[in-house]
């Protein structure tokens, strides 16, 4: 473990108390176990919302919960931004600070201090950002009831923590393209680290497109009347593209990397082709490039109608299920030759990736013009199956590298479980918006309410459904918070429990004693 | 036959400050592209359908040429405060750096008279909403550029850039070209086609 030693030297031999160590910290797997916590409360608030709104959608005339439609609305975009940047981006982001710059053979994450920034950015961003969606503000309402400066606060927040995540996402990236150790080309690099590297690369061009539509709507609301950007009923359209395909599948990418990596090591054999899904991997990124599909400023033919959507949404569909058949390979070829059970993480790893692939197919239909189903509830169970299949690969990865992160062991069982809830909550949330956006239902069910959900609307099965699943999602999200705290407590961990191959099991117990490692190792060797 | 003993090789430099930093701006020019697309997009929209942009007479070519002029002028002396280092050439990298911060103070000053002169209302319009966003975030990254190369030739007062440790003047380099860019699109985008 690279714990650091750092803080100590700094305040001239004063151990600095637990909070002070936390604060000031630029330990790699500090940062790291600090972004992972976040994500994971996040995660829980993130879920409690959306079970609200499925108790809300049982019966829409009643609005027994909220009480009135924008409201409604507040909690069900708080549930999706949650959801995408307060939870699996940074739990993403949390697991590479940690794990990248030992899978690359760096002593220590580049830029540590911009590390810890990044982290502090988000953190206070994100508080801005829920007390915002908390006090009546939100990003804006169909009916524009909400709180001006409550709207501008959470805007504020939403620019501090695409901050947060572009700052610690150049270290993750620096870390991997100047900090690899001697030898390690870039073909070569672990899974994880590349899946790191080509998401990372599309979130840095596609977050500040989503910052530049969060600053304009900001200035214009904050003017002294919203002329355009800040009228409240059009901001959620303006910032949507970010939370449905394809701009989506940049999010969740980072669960191929974690799937290949954990597979076969777990199976025991290798990639049949490493460069190839090196390759399906970057291919995946550049097809989620989603930033040009703002159908609020479209002129002409609809963006979404137009052929490098359509093209777009199909060629991916085929990527993953090469990625998917890549990884049945590498266990069909590991069968036979482990003496005990399969891990934990490698079910979850799998499935996963299965997940992303239901999420594409349902991107696919969504692109075909006839079904009509872009606005309709299809758009959130693609958004279900493919975050939440980045929450699985998020789980797994705990899992697999918690002992590395940590430094102590937590029983698989519970793990697995909480995951398996999540996974069934998962298919019992998608399958029944599938269905209703098959029927005609909206995407934002309150916008409809004679459709949506009252007992005459036939869908009113499929919201019973859909919230028996957020109520699995819940659970299986605070089964995993729990885990967590179980491993805190644990026994310490093995150097290599699961027999490894890839760099960061191999690397010995590093004392990180400067601000700068990388510098001062080569300014030693006399480069 | 004697035995040849070769020496280690010198590992390479990691140039992490130049590649965060190419990194982070090419954050920061995905942003100002997120804002040029939507200001052309929208323009191009307001002028299909025959509507005023700007108000007449509003937008006046002068004064952005001058910016213009200072922000390619600012972009050479950034060259030369680069190639000074390389050559370990002290003098010439004071005065290189200070010169650019310099014009890059004149171009702040400059657009915020010209703001001031046409007090055009930043809720005037779609338009000037644009305008204010635009200009003010790339009056922002410049002013972030000189406090960069405020830090850089205090660092060089310091005799810390030399050739061996240039990657900061390079990285600054890098950011303060990417402004100038940004500005040759503002420049032409919105004081040239209005």
């Amino acid at each position: 473990m690279t714990e650091t030693a750092a803080d100590t030297t700094r305040t001239g031999g004063v151990v600095p108390t637990a909070l002070e160590a936390a604060v000031t910290t630029t330990d790699h797997l500090r940062i790291g176990r600090a972004w992972l916590a976040s994500g994971a409360l996040l995660l829980v608030a993130s879920l409690v919302a959306g079970l609200l709104v499925s108790v809300e959608r049982m019966d829409l005339t009643g609005m027994a919960v909220f009480g009135d439609v924008d409201s409604l609305f507040r909690f069900w975009s708080a549930y999706r931004v949650g959801l995408v940047l307060l939870v699996v981006v940074p739990v993403f982001v949390g697991l590479a600070t940690a794990v990248v710059p030992l899978q690359v053979g760096a002593s220590s994450i580049v830029f540590p201090r911009a590390a810890a920034l990044g982290f502090w950015v988000w953190a206070l961003g994100a508080a801005f950002t829920v007390a915002g969606f908390v006090i009546d503000g939100g990003l804006g309402t169909p009916g524009a009831v909400s709180r001006t400066d409550a709207v501008a606060l959470t805007l504020l927040g939403l620019l501090m923590v695409i901050g947060g995540i572009c700052c610690a996402t150049v270290c993750i990236l620096t870390t991997i393209v100047a900090g690899r150790t001697a030898g390690m080309n870039l073909s070569r690099v672990p899974l994880f680290a590349w899946s790191v590297l080509v998401a990372g690369s599309i979130w840095l061009v596609t977050l500040p497109v989503l910052a530049a539509n969060t600053v304009l709507i900001y200035v214009d609301l904050t003017g002294r009347s919203a002329v355009a950007f800040g009228v409240e009923d059009t901001i959620w359209g303006q910032l949507s593209w970010a939370f449905s395909h394809p701009q989506v599948y940049a999010f969740a990418l980072p669960l191929v990397g974690i799937a290949g990596d954990i597979v076969p090591v777990a199976a025991r054999r290798r990639h049949g082709n490493h460069r190839a899904l090196l390759v399906l991997t970057a291919l995946i990124g550049v097809l989620s490039f989603g930033a040009y599909a703002q159908a609020a400023f479209d002129i002409g033919t609809p963006i979404r109608e137009q052929a490098i959507f359509v093209v777009e949404a199909f060629l991916i569909v085929p990527l993953v299920l090469l990625v998917l058949v890549g990884l049945v390979d590498v266990l069909r070829r590991g069968v036979g030759s482990r003496r005990t059970r399969m891990p934990a993480p490698l079910y979850l790893s799998v499935l996963s990736v299965l997940f992303l692939l239901d999420g594409t197919v349902l991107g696919a239909l969504r692109a075909v013009a006839p079904l009509d189903l872009l606005d309709r509830s299809t758009t959130g169970a693609q958004f279900t199956f493919t975050i939440g299949a980045a929450l699985l690969a998020a789980m797994a990865g705990t899992l697999w590298w918690g002992d590395l992160i940590v430094g102590r062991v937590v029983p698989q069982g519970f793990g697995l479980a909480s995951a398996l809830a999540v996974a069934v909550g998962i298919v019992l949330v998608a399958v029944p918006d599938t269905i209703s956006g098959f029927m005609g239902l909206t995407d934002f069910t309150g916008g409809d309410l004679g459709g949506a959900g009252n007992p005459e609307s036939g869908v009113d099965v499929l919201n019973t459904v859909a919230l028996v699943g957020s109520a699995h999602l819940l659970v299986g999200a605070l089964g995993w918070l729990v885990t967590g705290v179980l491993r805190l407590r644990g026994a310490r961990s093995l150097a290599d429990p699961w027999g490894g191959h890839t760099l960061e099991w191999s690397t010995s117990p590093v004392e990180v004693t400067s601000e700068s490692p990388l510098l001062d190792a080569t300014v030693e060797a006399g480069a | 036959m004697s035995s040849t003993t070769f020496s280690p090789a010198v590992p390479n430099r990691p140039r992490t400050l130049v590649i965060g930093s190419a990194l982070a701006t090419s954050g920061v020019l995905m942003f100002f592209g997120g804002l040029f697309a939507l200001y052309f997009s929208r323009r191009a929209d307001a002028m299909a359908w025959g509507t005023e942009w700007f108000p007449e007479g509003a937008i006046r070519l002068p004064p952005g040429g001058m910016n213009m002029a200072t922000m390619a002028l600012s972009a050479i002396t950034m060259a030369w405060a680069v190639y000074s280092v390389i050559n370990n050439d002290r003098i010439h990298l004071y005065l290189a750096m200070a010169i650019t911060a310099v014009m890059g103070v004149a171009m702040l000053n400059q657009t915020v008279f010209y703001f001031n002169d046409i007090a055009l209302p930043i809720d005037h319009s779609e338009a000037t909403t644009f305008l204010f966003v635009i200009v003010g975030a790339h009056m922002a990254m410049v002013l972030v550029g000189v406090f960069w190369l405020g830090l850089l030739l205090l660092r060089a007062l310091g005799g810390q850039d030399t050739s061996r440790n240039r990657d900061l003047v390079s990285a600054a380099a890098l950011y303060w070209y990417a402004a100038v860019v940004v500005y040759m699109v503002i420049w032409f985008g919105i004081y040239i086609a209005k």
